[in-house]
């Protein structure tokens, strides 16, 4: 008999208190999930509100309504969150746009200012504030409303982070708390342990009672096992009584035997001694047909315990049953009669041991034939019953057994009928198969008022169990294989490139990385910065190239902070200052301070100045010599030089001074570089400012007319930055060109291009370049971040435009 | 007819009941032995048991049934689980009985066999004062003509090959029908109770079991 796995009372108690925890766990998680979000929120809605501030502060009524000052403190607060990307607008509160980004969504509805809101912008998530002040105009007063947004990365990751420490918490708790749940069950089950010793120790003979004090909670099962352990005392009483009684009833009907046959043995008269003898054969018979019932009830009861159950049709096994039977003389004279309503193949299937079904019926026929008339007639009936189930019926015309009797008509050892002189097993042995099938033995009086044995048995129903075998399908999950950027794919492939750097340099760049990786043709479209920017950000994804490069950090930064750029994990990036990348999106690979050229000759006696204050000074001492002889970038044109000029801006208020004096001399303006050193060398010009120091190193270093001045407050540095668009065919290619611009030998390219490198790289560097990197101190490095929006801003550009155009437009003297 | 049954006190009482039936009986103990006898010797009955020493009785059945040896076979087996029996008729016994049996079940057995074989080895059956000439295709009660129709003699033929034997309806209508003739359980049904008629006041009896099928045997 094959038990059915148990489980564990210890497992299924931990289970199920490691599903409360882990529900309370869920429970508390969403709680400080949200705590997380605020919190994360509370601590970065501190930088949007204050930016937000620091721009309303600057709406002022203009001439033609309400116009803005950008301050640089606003984008820089908001870089304090270093990798965001930021957008912000200015608008009136009835729609008039004012700067910035016109198409900010606005707060929910009903909501006090400042407002924070999570909105999707551009297709990503931001957090924005919205900040209102009131403005009085001349037309009347508006409302302004500044919205200023993030996007939610840090936040994220301080919410994760918050959260995921929380979590810890509380699964150590809960850890601890199963542990001592754990310890509990252990505990509360060691009285059940207990009583298992005391079984097991047991000798088997030993059926008393267990002796134990139970807890409450198992007192019932305690009880139920002591009661058991009685019911199994009865039973083996019982069983000892059977075997007496079958010892009795054997060896009762062998002593008659034996004493017929004695007496005939001592009989004196022949007819006496055929009687005795007679006597004795009708005894044998009976105790043959005693062994036999016997042996069968104990095979049947043997088989109830060993026999597994299977599907078996009982109409042919009935069919065969009788056939079986009608061969014996003695049915000649007994009508048997079989009648079944089965139709269809499989309904007749219960879960049965034939064998045993067999011997039941077996004993049931030959019962209505003994107990029965000589011309007995027998009716054998197999029908479906409601409720699943099929019964075996067999009637007959015999005297019957009235309603009272039949309970007792089932036990052992009971024969009702002392004429016929049953063995009283024939019932017993129908009884213990059906207990064995599940079957319900009912006992009626059969139509010919004699009795109807019926069994009752529950269908296998086959067709049921045919369903239940078809297994599911189970999904063949093929995996497929996705092979990225190796180096055969590389084959064939071309790398393109948008820059904004002079050509010679690129191409030598270019040529190292062909060099390193044969098989990829690199194509390079070279814009102005202004026009490589609005070719970005009207291209479609897919125009765009597999890289960038500028020199015009903030138009770079823009882009970026668009959304424009993919991230990149570059291990050749790691060692670039924080300035110069800005989330791992945009990556500066060269050093470039600003500087001043001048001519040796006309500065020959003059003391070249040390800070941007003197610098002024010089020029409006020596306004006249100097009169449209100073040149410089046209701001308009270049993003260097515009990116210089605003950055000097933010270091302070010289830097207005000095474009009042450059205003004054005349200043002249240029495309490049090159082109203010060739006019500074040749005497057109005797100075030229905010050039890039590389190129004008360079250029001294060919002609000796040239100085190269570096000044002693500050030089700005910026660097030439590169990024991978979104969008871009072959990403992994600008991925890897980059890469290849910061690695050795890249740099050492770089150097070789006249720029600097942004990495350092021992003892390719010219001198005076080596010389240069010991003045770091005055280095300021244009930090690459939001910082840089803010010239960016509609209004602020248009402004400082005008206002260094007013001052420098040179208008000769009458 | 030949006992094979090695315990010698129900051998003796099995053969003493048989010669006071006048049958001659041979008996062997041993089934390897048995099985030698059974290659030379012809017998009209075998009584076979199943637990013999040497060889067991179903090999001996087997053996004897795969020489073509049609000899008809009562087996006597003290088990008494249906599985032997069934394994008893697949391997070509005739009969089977469960020991202990009544000495009366078990002669009246061997008259069915005897009768069995001696109606399909022999032209003429004849019991009591029916007389069956299978090869005029004649049934006389006492000398008399029955005057049995084609299908009925052709029923008794089968009822007579099958003595003993519980047959379907369907298993007659499938003997007495040839394959393109529709068979009809109905026409089976009166054929049976016409024949039963006419082989009234003969020994052979025709018994219809309701729902089963029918059975000849001859009344004694």
């Amino acid at each position: 008999m094959s038990r059915p796995e148990g489980y564990s009372l210890q497992r299924r108690l931990l289970l199920l208190m490691g599903l409360g925890f882990a529900l309370l766990l869920l429970i508390i998680s969403l709680l400080l999930w949200n705590y997380a979000r605020t919190a994360a929120n509370r601590t970065y809605d501190l930088l949007l509100a204050g930016a937000a501030l620091s721009i309303l502060e600057r709406v002022a009524p203009g001439p033609t309504g309400p116009t803005v000052d950008l301050p640089y403190s606003a984008m820089e607060i908001l870089a304090l969150a270093p990798r965001e990307r930021v957008v912000y607008g200015v608008s009136s509160v009835d729609g008039a746009h004012v700067t910035g980004a016109a198409d900010l969504p606005g707060p929910p509805r009903d909501t006090d200012t400042p407002a924070f809101y999570d909105a999707d912008y551009a297709g990503t998530p931001f957090r924005f504030v919205s900040q209102e002040r009131q403005l009085n105009l001349p037309e009347g007063r508006e409302r302004i409303a500044v919205r200023v947004g993030h996007t939610r990365e840090a936040r994220n990751e301080q919410q994760l982070s918050l959260f995921l420490s929380g979590l810890a918490g509380l699964a150590a708790v809960s850890a601890i708390g199963l542990g001592f749940v754990w310890l509990a069950i252990r505990r509360a089950l060691s009285p059940l342990r207990q009583i298992e010793t005391d079984l097991r120790a047991r000798d088997p003979s030993d059926l008393s009672t267990v002796d134990a004090v139970p807890p409450h909670e198992i007192r019932s099962l305690f009880d139920s096992i002591n009661g058991f352990i009685d019911r199994l005392r009865a039973n083996r009483a019982l069983t000892e009584t059977f075997i007496a009684d079958v010892a009795h009833q054997t060896r009762t009907s062998l002593s008659a035997l034996h004493g017929q046959l004695s007496l005939a043995a001592d009989a004196t008269a022949l007819d006496e001694m055929r009687a005795r003898v007679g006597k004795a054969e009708a005894q044998a018979q009976r105790t043959v047909r005693l062994t036999n019932q016997l042996l069968s009830h104990a095979m049947v009861i043997h088989r109830s315990e060993n026999a597994a159950l299977h599907p078996v049709a009982l109409k042919p096994l009935v069919r065969e049953q009788l056939a079986e039977m009608l061969r014996d003389s003695r049915m000649r004279d007994v009508a048997l009669t079989f009648d079944d309503d089965i139709s269809g193949d499989g309904d007749d299937v219960v879960r049965a041991d034939g064998v045993s079904i067999r011997e039941a019926l077996r004993n049931l026929i030959e019962n209505a034939v003994r107990h029965g008339p000589p011309d007995n007639s027998v009716d054998i009936s197999l029908h479906l019953e409601p409720g699943d189930r099929i019964a075996l019926g067999v009637s007959d015309a015999g005297p019957g057994i009235p309603e009272e009797r039949r309970p007792e008509a089932v036990e052992r050892f009971t024969s009702l009928a002392r004429n016929t002189a049953g063995s009283g097993l024939g019932l017993a042995i129908v009884r213990a198969v059906a207990e064995s099938h599940g079957a319900d033995l009912r006992l009626e009086t059969s139509n010919a008022g004699g009795l109807r044995v019926v069994l009752s048995f529950p269908l296998a129903r086959p067709a049921a169990d045919r369903s239940r075998r078809r297994g599911a399908l189970v999904p063949l999950v093929v995996a497929g294989c996705l092979a990225l950027g190796t180096e055969a794919d590389a084959q064939g492939q071309t790398l393109t490139i948008f820059g904004a750097t002079d050509a010679p340099a690129m191409q030598r760049l270019i040529a190292g990385f062909a060099e390193e990786n044969p098989g990829i043709d690199v194509e390079y479209r070279e814009f102005q910065t202004v026009a490589l920017h609005s070719y970005l950000l009207e291209a479609a994804p897919d125009e765009r190239p597999d890289a960038v490069i500028s020199p015009a950090m903030d138009l770079q930064v823009d882009l970026v902070n668009r959304g424009l750029a993919l991230r990149l994990d570059l291990l050749e990036a790691d060692g670039l200052p924080a300035w110069a990348t800005w989330r791992s999106e945009l990556l500066g690979f060269t050093f470039e301070p600003a500087a001043i050229i001048y001519n040796k000759q006309a500065f020959a006696d003059i003391p070249l100045p040390a800070t941007h204050r003197e610098l002024a000074d010089l020029i409006r001492e020596h306004e006249d010599m100097l009169r449209r002889r100073i040149g410089s970038y046209d701001l308009r044109e270049s993003g260097i030089g515009f990116l210089y000029a605003t950055q000097d801006l933010v270091q302070g208020a010289e830097a207005q001074r000095l474009a009042e004096v450059l205003g004054r001399a005349g200043v002249r303006t240029y495309c490049c570089t090159s082109e203010m050193a060739a006019a500074t060398a040749a005497g057109d010009l005797l100075l030229a400012i905010n050039v890039i120091g590389p190129y004008a190193l360079d250029a001294a270093e060919r002609d000796p007319r040239l100085g190269v001045h570096f000044l002693d407050d500050y030089n700005l540095v910026m660097t030439r930055t590169t990024f991978v668009p979104e969008g871009a065919s072959s990403p992994e290619l600008g991925a890897r060109f980059i890469a290849f611009l910061l690695s050795r030998k890249g740099q050492r390219l770089v150097a070789e291009s006249q720029l600097l490198p942004i990495l350092p790289v021992p003892g390719t560097e010219s001198e005076p370049v080596a010389r240069l990197r010991q003045q770091t101190g005055t280095f300021l490095p244009i930090r690459l971040g939001p910082g840089l929006l803010t010239y960016l801003d509609d209004l602020k550009r248009q402004r400082f435009l005008e206002s260094w155009e007013a001052a420098t437009t040179y208008y000769p003297l009458p | 007819m030949l006992l094979v049954e090695d315990n010698d006190h129900l051998a003796e009482t099995i053969l003493d009941r048989l010669r006071a039936e006048s049958h001659s009986v041979d008996r062997e103990s041993n089934g390897e032995e048995a099985n030698e006898l059974l290659r030379f010797a012809k017998f009209d009955i075998v009584l076979l048991d199943i637990n013999l020493p040497g060889r067991s009785g179903f090999e001996v059945l087997r053996s004897m049934r795969a020489r073509g040896d049609t000899t008809p076979v009562l087996i006597l087996t003290a088990r008494s689980q249906v599985d032997d029996r069934v394994i008893g008729l697949d391997a070509g016994a005739d009969d089977y009985l469960v020991k202990p049996f009544d000495f009366r079940e078990l002669t009246a057995r061997c008259r069915v066999l005897a009768r069995r074989r001696a109606g399909t080895a022999s032209n003429v059956f004849a019991v009591g004062s029916l007389s069956f000439d299978r090869a005029a295709k004649r049934a006389t009660v006492a000398g008399a003509d029955l005057d049995l129709r084609a299908r009925e003699v052709q029923l008794l033929e089968i009822m007579i090959d099958n003595l003993g034997r519980l047959l379907t309806k369907e298993e007659i209508a499938d003997k007495l029908y040839t394959f393109n003739e529709a068979p009809s359980l109905n026409a089976v049904e009166q054929l049976i109770t016409r024949l039963r008629r006419k082989l009234d006041g003969t020994p052979l009896a025709l018994k219809t079991a309701r729902g089963l099928g029918y059975m000849a045997y001859v009344d004694e």
